[in-house]
């Protein structure tokens, strides 16, 4: 035991920044996950998010979700079945994808966020010239 | 009888608790869906619904005596066969759900918006069920 610094990796910002939420009252929302031919679509049913409310951050590896639920009850209710909360997921992503150019849209409560796949990796059909 | 959404939403929590490093959303206990919340005021009685990403055009409120209905349905993404997914979390298909508010309501001045993923209905009590303060004679 010669030094504290090397016991534990230093957390990076993300990890830091997730520890951080999870210690809020954030859920995690439920998601699906598709691929097509030209990249990866994700949506999450966020409700009570309004577009002023909803981060997306794609970071080096990583695609954060953030949705921040703002909004007023007249009254408490009388019978209460749901509670709305915070919302973050993160998703790794691989290095195939074109970070720069990831669009979110939100709608009805469900947040789509379309990943574009690098260009090489897109299918490309190959002229076959006969010879 | 088969409940699609019920089963889809106990596969959601039970695969949340295996996973998820964040904590669960708190889905009702009553199996039922969508999850209500209601409010009573002396002037009205409302009810919110949380369903994000319903076919507007499908969503369907019905007032009878003291009852409200609601019908919705919600597909899946168009054209995406079943092996391009990597992820299924979202419960899909038609859903229809009774309460009683326990007040005979008047259905010409219910309300009902749609918005965020929340359905809200305004419910007014029919005149003879609305609250009466009594004079008290001495």
């Amino acid at each position: 035991m010669t030094s504290m610094t090397t016991a534990k990796p230093a957390q990076t910002q993300i990890e830091r920044q997730a520890a951080r939420d999870r210690t809020t009252t954030a859920v995690s929302p439920p998601v699906d996950v598709y691929e097509t031919d030209t990249g990866y679509v994700i949506l999450a049913d966020m409700p009570g998010v309004r577009a002023d409310g909803l981060e997306v951050i794609a970071e080096r590896d990583e695609l954060t979700i953030r949705g921040r639920v703002d909004r007023q009850e007249e009254a408490a209710p009388n019978y209460r079945e749901f509670e709305l909360s915070n919302y973050y997921r993160a998703f790794t992503l691989t290095q195939d994808l074109e970070t720069n150019d990831v669009s979110a849209t939100l709608r009805d409560g469900v947040l789509r966020v379309e990943i574009p796949k690098s260009a090489r990796l897109r299918p490309k059909k190959i002229q076959v010239h006969a010879e | 009888m088969f409940e699609p959404w019920q089963e889809m939403r106990r596969l959601q929590r039970d695969l949340e608790q295996v996973f998820s490093r964040v904590p669960s959303a708190r889905w009702p206990l009553t199996g039922e869906y969508p999850p209500l919340n209601v409010t009573r005021t002396e002037q009205s009685i409302s009810v919110e619904a949380l369903c994000p990403g319903m076919d507007r055009s499908t969503l369907d409120v019905t007032v009878v005596g003291d009852a409200v209905s609601i019908r919705g349905e919600r597909n899946p993404p168009a054209d995406v066969p079943a092996e391009r997914f990597h992820r299924r979390e979202r419960p899909f298909g038609k859903f229809t759900r009774t309460v009683s508010v326990g007040d005979v309501l008047d259905p010409d001045r219910t309300r009902a918006t749609y918005a965020d993923g929340i359905l809200r209905i305004q419910l007014m009590r029919a005149p003879e069920a609305a609250p009466k303060r009594i004079a008290i004679q001495s």
